[in-house]
This record gives C-alpha cells, structure tokens and sequence, in this order.
C-alpha cells in the first residue's frame, strides 16, 4: 500500500492554500494530520481525493498517478473519506446510504449479501436499530456514524476522517474510536484530521502538522508535540522572544 | 350558464385526472433531470413533439404494429435524441468547462429546442397531423360502465377513450419509473447524485454517467407523453410549446426535483384546469381560460410557497 503526496502546490487566485506539501504513508498507520484553522487540512483531503486538482504536484496511489483522476474513480482504487460537514444522503434510509456504495462497486453484487454486511457494519457502530430511518432524521453524530459506515461499505484501504468527533455526543464518540481502532487493525491506513488534541494523541502513531500550508513537522507524536515550531504556530511566537530575536 | 350538477362535477374531476396523469409524466421527465443536472431543460416539450411524431410515423409506416410498440420506439429515439444532447451540449457544463454555467444552460436548451423544432417543420412540415385511434376499448355494458369503441360512461359520465388509453398508459409508465428509481441500483444512483453530488462521487459514482442517464431518461420520458398523445390531439411542430409550460407549472407546484411532486403536481394542475375551466359560467370562453388557471398556480405558488409541494429549502 502506498499514498504519496509530492510536493504539491495549491492555489485559489491569489492565495495559497498549499506551499510545496510532501506526505507519504506507506503502511496501515494512524496518521494524524493537524494544524491551525485555515492551515490547509481539508485542501490537502480534497486534493488526495481528487476534488481539487493540484495546482503542482503529484498524488500517487498504490503507484498509480491520481491527481487528475476524478474522485470516483480514486474512490474505486481504494481512498474512501469522510466530510467535516456530514453528507449523508438525506432523503435514503440508512440502510440505502450503506448500499449505495457497495452498488456503486460491484453492480453486479448479490443484493443479500451486501444488505447483510450493511447491517453488520451498522450494528458495528451499534446504530443497526435506525436502518430504517431516512438520513435527514439522524442526529449530527448518528449522521457521522452513518457516513463512517457507508466508507466501510468501500472497503478502501486509505480512509481520511474530517473532524470525526466534532458535535459528537460522547457516547457515539466511543463507536468512532472503535471503528477507527477495528478499520486499523484491519490493515487500513487512516489519515485523522481533528482539533480534539486528546483523541489526536489517544489514536495516532504518527502525527503531520500543517502550518499555512506547509507541512512543519512530520514524526513522532510525542517529538511532535515539544516541536518549537508547532507550539509557534498554535501559541503563538513570544513577543519579547521576537524582541530579542 | 352550465347546470352544476354532481354528474358534471364528476365529469370535470374525471377529464382533470386524465390529463394530470399525462402533465405528471411529462413533469416527470423535467424534474429528473432538474434533480440532477440542477438545469431546466427549456426544450423538453419538443421531445415531447417527437415522441409524437415517431408514434405517428411508425403507426403510418407499419400499420399492424401494436401502438405500443410505437411509443416504445418513440421512447428509444427520444433516449438517443438525448444522450447525444447531453453529451454534446451539456457535459461542458458538468465538467466545469463553461465559464457562466447559468446563462449556459439556459441559452443551450432554449437553443435546443428552437433547433429541433425547426428540423421538424422541415422534415414533416407544419400541417397538423394525427395518428388513429391506439385501439377500441371492448365493449362492455353494466349499471354503473357503458362502453363504446370510443366512449367510456361511468355513472352516465362519458370519457374519450383516447384519452383514458393514454392516462393508463402513462399511469403505467410513471409507474414503471417510480419503481425504477426506487429500486434499481441504477435509480439509487440517480437518487445519490440528486442528493448530494460529491458525497456520490467519494463512494463511487460516476456523476457524469449520471447526468447522462438522467438528461436521456427525463427525454425519453417527454417523448412517451408525446406518443400517448399523438392518438388525442393534432400534432404540430411547435406542440410541445404549451406542453413544456404545463411541466414547469407542474414542477414548480410539486417542488423542483421532487418526483412524488410531480406526479402529484401533474394531477392538481388536470383537475384545477378542468374544474376551473368547467365552471366558469362564459362556457364560449371557458376553454380559453384554461391556461390562464394553470399560470395563476404558478404565480401563486411562486408566492406563497417557492419550494412547491415537496421541494428542497431554497
């Protein structure tokens, strides 16, 4: 498995969202990606999964060149994400939003057979009970769950997850960390972007943090965290350090 | 002055109901692709026009063919007419090629239809023409059901059988569509795309196909309203005219996008119109207001409720 990210570049006019980003993850890890508002996290999700295209750069996924693909077809080569603002069909069941991507898949799919991994993945995330509700009835954290089902129903074997835990009652905030914890120790890279410091640490091995749209630090969780840069960039630089300097 | 009896109430409501099921079809047809493609297509009603004109030509050609044979083709040429369109004319857009999309569409379709209505006063002409009867009701008399060739009478209330061939033939396809959407995987697709375009794309559809499916389907069903009519009234180049006015009356009353709207929609539309026009007491002139009503939904409609029936937050 190999998600490359090469020195991509992303502009919206005059502004740079992107300045010369590089990520590579090439084994089932937890990356979490994290950063100040504005700092470019989502337009590096939407650039991997082909809604933007980069303005330089490359993405490469399991060796194959993505960045001009659109995003149905990297999601059908194995990069499935969830959004920060959910987007859950609103007016299917629940039990309809799992299957359509199953359908989307494999067309040709014993319909049984998906409707019974649907339920599995629902009961999964312990929400089986609401199969039957139409998406726009769902809470904001059922409505996530709902989202984090339906990208299991892809089985990719990258998964980005958008603010997971943002809006979420604790309790269903349990049923994320537990499907995080299973889509991982089923062999699944996932990139998490959160501003729940706790959950970041809790969850990732690794940890990239972005910084007006460059990558600042890239390692070790814990390394991470004591990085200069990064308390820079999220405190601030000391005035009378800035003095001195 | 007209006598207000229950029968002829009855009457209006009937006559109303039939021609709601044909509005419904063809309302049908725009709001799928309304629900899609997120455009108005201004030239739905001149698929409508050639669905009739295939019906016509077909039945003229091959006379023992079955008329259902012939609105099955007329669907099938309808489907081509619009997947060639949209892959033409209208995936630039999709693809973000088109720099005012909004002007675009508009200009695109209306040219679309000025386009193959000109074809179709060249190659027909623009004298009215008219297929023959699809076949005669059976013929079958009780207390309450008296049937002719032509003529249906329930409770003494006589119904075209022209006209109730084509309700129950589009009652048939509206039904064949509902199921299709509902239940097919192609029709959960289309719903996916309607709903929420990116989310559909991160799980593996191809919105493109989708638009191209939507845009041929919402043709080929105008072009089936058109052949189950072509039996009903005199055909004419510019037929689909008023027909796409009456859609978007429909839509827009049962909410932009909403297929049960729609259906629901094209019924009202029928039976007001009918109603409306039935008891106005000029009759000399009552036919004569009939379009008028159908436009004052409209205007109400747009100001009262803008989302419609069962139309999405604006």
């Amino acid at each position: 498995m190999n998600l490359e990210v090469r020195d991509v570049v992303k502009n919206f006019g005059g502004l740079q969202a992107l300045n010369h980003v590089s990520l590579s993850i090439d084994k089932p890890e937890i990356v979490g990606l994290i950063g100040p508002n504005g700092a470019g996290k989502t337009t590096l999700t939407n650039i991997i999964d082909g809604v933007y295209k980069p303005t330089e750069g490359e993405v490469w996924l399991n060796n194959e060149r993505v960045d001009k693909m659109p995003p149905y077809q990297i999601a059908r080569r194995g990069l499935g994400r969830t959004f920060q603002v959910t987007r859950a069909f609103r007016r299917m069941t629940v039990m309809e939003n799992m299957l359509v991507p199953a359908l989307a898949l494999h067309p040709g799919a014993n319909r049984r057979e998906v409707e019974q991994k649907a339920y599995e993945v629902l009961e999964f995330l312990t929400v089986e009970h609401l199969a039957n509700e139409l998406g726009r009835g769902l809470s904001g954290g059922q409505q996530k769950l709902l989202e984090l089902g339906r990208l299991l129903m892809l089985d990719p074997q990258f998964i980005i997850l958008d603010e997971p835990f943002a809006g979420v009652h604790p309790k269903l905030q349990e049923a994320i960390y537990s499907y995080i914890n299973k889509a991982h120790s089923d062999g699944k890279a996932i990139i998490l972007i959160s501003h729940d410091m706790d959950s970041i640490f809790t969850l990732s091995e690794r940890l990239v943090v972005l910084h007006f749209g460059a990558v600042i630090a890239d390692g070790d969780p814990a390394k991470v965290k004591d990085d200069s840069a990064v308390i820079e960039a999220y405190l601030g630089k000391d005035e009378e350090e800035d003095e001195d300097a | 002055m007209v006598d207000i009896t229950g029968q002829y109430m009855l009457n209006l409501l009937l006559n109303g109901l039939l021609i709601g099921v044909i509005y419904a079809l063809m309302a049908l047809g725009l709001t799928l692709i309304f629900s899609v493609l997120g455009i108005v297509s201004f030239a739905h009603g001149e698929f409508y026009m050639i669905g009739g004109y295939v019906v016509y030509f077909v039945l003229q050609r091959f006379t023992n063919l079955h008329p259902y044979f012939a609105v099955l083709i007329a669907g099938l040429v309808t489907f081509v007419i619009g997947f060639i369109a949209e892959r033409l004319l209208l995936q630039p857009l999709a693809k973000g090629e088109i720099e005012r999309p909004a002007e675009y569409a508009i200009l695109i379709t209306f040219g679309l239809a000025f386009f193959l209505q000109f074809l179709m006063i060249a190659i027909v002409g623009p004298f009215p023409k008219k297929a023959a009867r699809f076949f005669d009701l059976p013929e079958i008399s009780t207390d309450i059901l008296v049937t002719t060739a032509t003529t249906l009478r329930i409770f003494e209330v006589p119904l075209s059988g022209n006209r109730l061939i084509a309700a129950v033939t589009a009652a048939i396809l509206i039904s064949a569509t509902i199921f299709f959407m509902a239940k097919t995987w192609l029709g959960r697709g289309l719903q996916a795309v309607s709903q929420d375009r990116q989310a559909a794309a991160v799980v593996g559809i191809n919105p493109l196909k989708m638009n191209t499916l939507a845009f041929s389907l919402g043709t080929m069903l105008a072009g089936m309203s058109g052949a189950v009519l072509v039996a009903v009234f005199s055909w004419v180049p510019w037929v689909g005219v008023p027909a796409s006015g009456k859609s978007f009356i429909v839509i827009v009353l049962g909410g932009m996008g909403s297929m049960p709207g729609a259906v629901l929609g094209g019924l009202i539309l029928g039976v007001v119109e009918s109603l409306g026009a039935g008891l106005i007491p000029d009759p000399g002139r009552a036919l004569a207001y009939k379009d008028a009503i159908g436009l004052l939904i409209f205007a109400l409609v747009l100001l009262i409720k803008p989302t419609g029936l069962f139309g999405r937050d604006l």
